[in-house]
């Protein structure tokens, strides 16, 4: 018993520690390959994790209206997306999926873009209290188009565990699968919302209102921040092949692991072509373009429901 | 002759009113009228002939006649003429009826010559300090001509903060600068907001006024002129360069040769092709759509590499004397320039034919930032901004100068006065100078580029020029004047005028679209209240403060030497500069 504990916290936290390595690496692809499409030569591929140590290396300033709140914002954002990346299959079973369900999931997610609130509260400016309110109202309109995929493969295999339903289960249907089909469209339409990049960095847009929640983070502290974002871009890549891509899961171990990256790249590819041809949209349309998409999830779980 | 028929018209309407009038050309007409007539004289030529305003002056002449000049300059595009009326004030506490409720558009004006010469615009609406800092007392006039260039007078607060109206109900007030990384240069918007939604706004600029006409009324002389007038802008100074040279130009009536006059119409194209490529850029960085303003900066490189070559510098071209230019193009560089032209039209109809399927940058700003017919009209907007609302004013053609009489181009106008609407203007107008430098470089007679100057320039002449810079026009009033120096030189540059319509334009919409509203007049504040020095053999840099700056600026001369030499310096901190 004890011995099988520490094995499972310990794959948790090797979990974890993937995600904080890797997640640099592929901020530093998709820097290399927004600077290919805007013909220039781009940073090297390190370039994120030598500005992530450069962060950490400064001085720790304590700014903004509440500085503890600050802090303890940016603690609860990493935390957040290291124990979703434990909850996570990343190639292989997760090791800590056992821990809890995709409800669980849904409400980790959503605490992550609390952080993102708390952020801009502590900073108190006006600039980060717009940047909040433009943050809210797109959890409101996007965080249930998650949930409504994830109840989508929950109503499909009649089950709420983790590793059921992050299996390609929208795809379980009785009846051809018309529920997923529509889900794997409507979330590729709104993946680039989830990592919350151009066109839907709304909630920051540098030359709008200055980074928005972020505007009184420096040194460690947006280091960290700058950090669960990174990690944010694999987390929902790995959620979206789980969910929608899972073709070759269970081949063996090396191959099936190897494709599970290779697909989180081509997201990762995708996002940053999007990033990269595209102007960032204003809150008003951005929440107009979620409703719809919400509008017809709504239809794909009604056909999940009939067994579509 | 329509200088002529102008002036019958208004010596009809005025009658003894109009004391004098002065036609030295076809394209200009000076009207003198007693200071009572001058409200009825603006009225008259903008509302009833319809002309567009496009600066009031201030000026002191009492060592001259005894009496403070204001003069209002409007223009008749259609018949080529450029027109001033004038008044002489008395000089104990001078006084003229404001003219801001006939004539919107002179609003910044009146109250710049309220501040810097100190006459008082009677009936000013918003008679508020523009350019002066709040903490400046009250009856110092830096533009008059007793207030040497470098006083500071005492009881001056550098300190104090400016004083702003309080927002509307139930507003929010959102700073928008001092500082903001969309504006790279100082200036401040006190937007309220109501929610997302922008419902007005109180400007404060001129932070880093440098009182360039104030050095240049009594200090350069007028072949310096010209190199502290393309210092007014980073992005157009060439137009400044070229305006003021024109201006005194055509106050003593001299004519530079043919080929000065191609030089000058090639390098200010040259400097529009700069601008417009940097500002689509720009607007696609500032609506976060960075890789067209990566490609645009890519396409634009060549022509600051050319710029180099011609002249020496990327950006500050160095251009005009008195009478010509002072280079010359030569055959490599005319190879060179039409090379990258070839290059830049392929590469330039790639991106516009791009431009026109974005349907999500049209997005931004469709219906973004409107200026109709009648606020151009109003607020006398310039350049891409009028054009983009249909009016087809281009001083390129309405006021030839240079060599723009002996080329052929369109001016491209669209309708629908939004964002778009200056994106299209600006990206047709470049293949436009295209076609223009190749005429240039085609057509440019051989022969001198400098017109030899042997006598004083006569005192007292005045002349206008307006010169079509990127932005819209730039207009250049000056007196000539003694000891080699003109008595009033008054620059009136695009955004001056643009600007003041901001308020106007963003009034209601959302605060995600202030930035490109404000981004499409292209705003030009300017820059210079911080230096870093670098010591070229150690490679020890320093910073330096305001503080340091107007100290030794106040300790030593305009040509201001190190520290070393100024024994009232504090010494100040160097620090290690990285390697590159």
């Amino acid at each position: 018993m004890n011995t099988q504990f520490f094995l499972l916290v310990l794959g948790g936290l090797a979990n974890a520690g993937l995600v904080l390595l890797l997640a640099p690496g592929f901020e530093g692809v998709l820097r290399k390959v927004t600077a290919r499409i805007q013909s220039r030569q781009g940073p090297p591929l390190l370039q994120p994790y030598f500005d992530l140590l450069k962060l950490l290396g400064k001085e720790d300033l304590e700014s903004g209206d509440s500085p503890g709140m600050q802090r303890f914002a940016v603690y609860l954002s990493l935390a957040t997306t290291l124990t979703i990346a434990a909850m996570l299959p990343l190639g292989y079973p997760a090791p800590l999926q056992g821990a809890g369900d995709v409800l669980l999931l849904v409400y980790l997610l959503t605490l992550s873009s609390v952080c993102t609130l708390l952020a801009g509260l502590a900073a108190g400016s006006t600039f980060s209290l717009l940047g909040i309110s433009r943050e809210m109202m797109t959890v409101i309109t996007l965080e249930p188009l998650l949930a409504v995929a994830l109840l989508t493969g929950a109503v499909h295999t009649q089950s709420l565990r983790i590793d059921t339903v992050l299996s390609g289960s929208v795809y379980a249907a009785d009846h051809f699968p018309f529920s997923g089909l529509l889900l794997c469209v409507l979330l590729l339409f709104s993946f680039q919302a989830f990592l919350q990049r151009v066109p839907f960095d709304i909630a920051e847009a540098e030359t709008e209102i200055m980074e928005g929640p972020l505007v009184e983070y420096s040194g460690p502290k947006l280091a960290l921040f700058k950090h669960a974002q990174m990690a944010k871009l694999i987390l929902y890549s790995a959620i979206f092949v789980n969910l929608f891509f899972p073709w070759g899961a269970h081949w063996a171990f090396p191959l099936g692991w190897l494709a599970f990256w290779f697909k989180v790249a081509i997201l990762v590819a995708l996002a940053t072509i999007i990033a990269a041809t595209h102007a960032r949209y204003r809150i008003d349309q951005a929440i107009r373009y979620f409703a719809t998409l919400l509008g017809i999830s709504l239809l794909a779980l009604i056909l999940a429901t009939v067994g579509y | 002759m329509a200088a002529r028929e102008r002036f019958q018209q208004l010596k009809a309407r005025l009658g003894n009113a109009l004391l004098r009038a002065d036609l030295p050309s076809d394209g200009r007409l000076y009207a003198y009228v007693t200071p009572a007539a001058v409200r009825d004289a603006c009225q008259y030529l903008f509302r009833d002939l319809d002309a567009r305003y496009l600066i009031s002056i201030g000026a002191d002449d009492r060592p001259y006649s005894g009496k403070f000049l204001v003069a209002h300059n409007f223009a008749f595009d259609r018949e080529h003429l450029l027109c001033s009326v004038m008044t002489h004030l008395p000089p104990e506490k001078p006084a003229v009826d404001s003219i801001a409720d006939l004539v919107p558009a002179a609003g910044w004006a009146e109250r710049e010559f309220r501040d810097l010469v100190g006459i008082e615009p009677v009936g000013h609406k918003f008679p508020k300090r523009l350019v002066l800092p709040d903490g400046w007392p009250d009856g110092v006039h830096p533009l008059r001509k007793d207030v040497p260039w470098n006083h500071v007078p005492p009881g001056y607060d550098e300190n104090r903060e400016f004083t702003f109206d309080d927002p509307p109900e139930g507003c929010t007030v959102v700073p928008f600068g001092p500082f903001h990384p969309t504006l790279d240069e100082p200036s401040h918007f006190r937007l309220y907001i109501e929610g997302e939604v922008v419902r007005g706004c109180e400007y404060r600029g001129f932070m880093v006024h440098r009182g360039i006409e104030k050095l240049a009324e009594s200090v350069l002389t007028y072949n310096e002129i010209p190199m502290a007038a393309e210092r007014i802008c980073g992005i157009c100074g060439c137009v400044h360069n070229v305006a003021y040279a024109q201006a005194v130009e055509q106050a003593i009536a001299l004519q530079p040769p043919p080929r000065a006059e191609f030089i000058r119409t090639l390098m200010l194209e040259l400097e529009r092709l700069h601008s417009h490529l940097l500002w689509v850029g720009l607007a696609g960085h500032i609506v976060g759509f960075d890789t067209l303003f990566m490609q645009c900066f890519r396409i634009r490189e060549p022509f600051m590499w050319l710029a180099e070559q011609i002249s020496g510098n990327r950006k500050t071209y160095a251009l005009c004397l008195i009478g010509g230019v002072r280079w010359n193009i030569t055959p490599e560089h005319k190879s060179g320039l039409t090379q990258a032209l070839d290059r830049l039209e392929t590469e330039w109809l790639a991106v516009v034919a791009a431009l026109a399927k974005d349907r999500n940058l049209q997005k931004r700003t469709l219906g973004i930032g409107l200026a109709n017919r009648s606020l151009v009209k109003e607020f006398g907007l310039l350049g891409p901004v009028a054009r983009a609302a249909g009016v087809d004013i281009d001083a390129r053609r309405d006021h030839p100068y240079a060599a723009y009489d002996r080329v052929e181009f369109d001016v491209i106008t669209e309708s629908g006065g939004d964002v778009w609407s200056r994106i299209l203007v600006r990206a047709r107008e470049v293949f436009e100078s295209i076609r223009i430098m190749r005429q240039c470089l085609d057509k440019m007679p051989a022969g001198p580029i400098q017109t030899e100057i042997r006598e004083e320039l006569p005192v007292a002449r005045i002349g206008l020029s307006s010169v079509e810079a990127p932005r819209g026009e730039a207009h250049h009033f000056v007196i000539t004047g003694e000891q080699n120096r003109p008595r009033r030189w008054r620059v009136r540059a695009p955004t001056y005028q643009n600007l003041q319509a901001i308020p106007a334009m963003i009034k209601d919409q959302q605060l995600a679209d202030m930035t490109i509203s404000l981004g499409s007049i292209d705003p030009c504040f300017s820059c210079t209240d911080r230096l870093e020095l670098i010591d070229i053999r150690t490679r020890l840099s320093r910073v330096c403060s305001v503080e340091d700056l107007i100290r030794w600026q106040r300790n030593s001369q305009l040509s201001a030497n190190l520290p070393a030499a100024n024994p009232g310096s504090v010494p100040l901190q160097w620090r290690k500069e990285r390697q590159p």
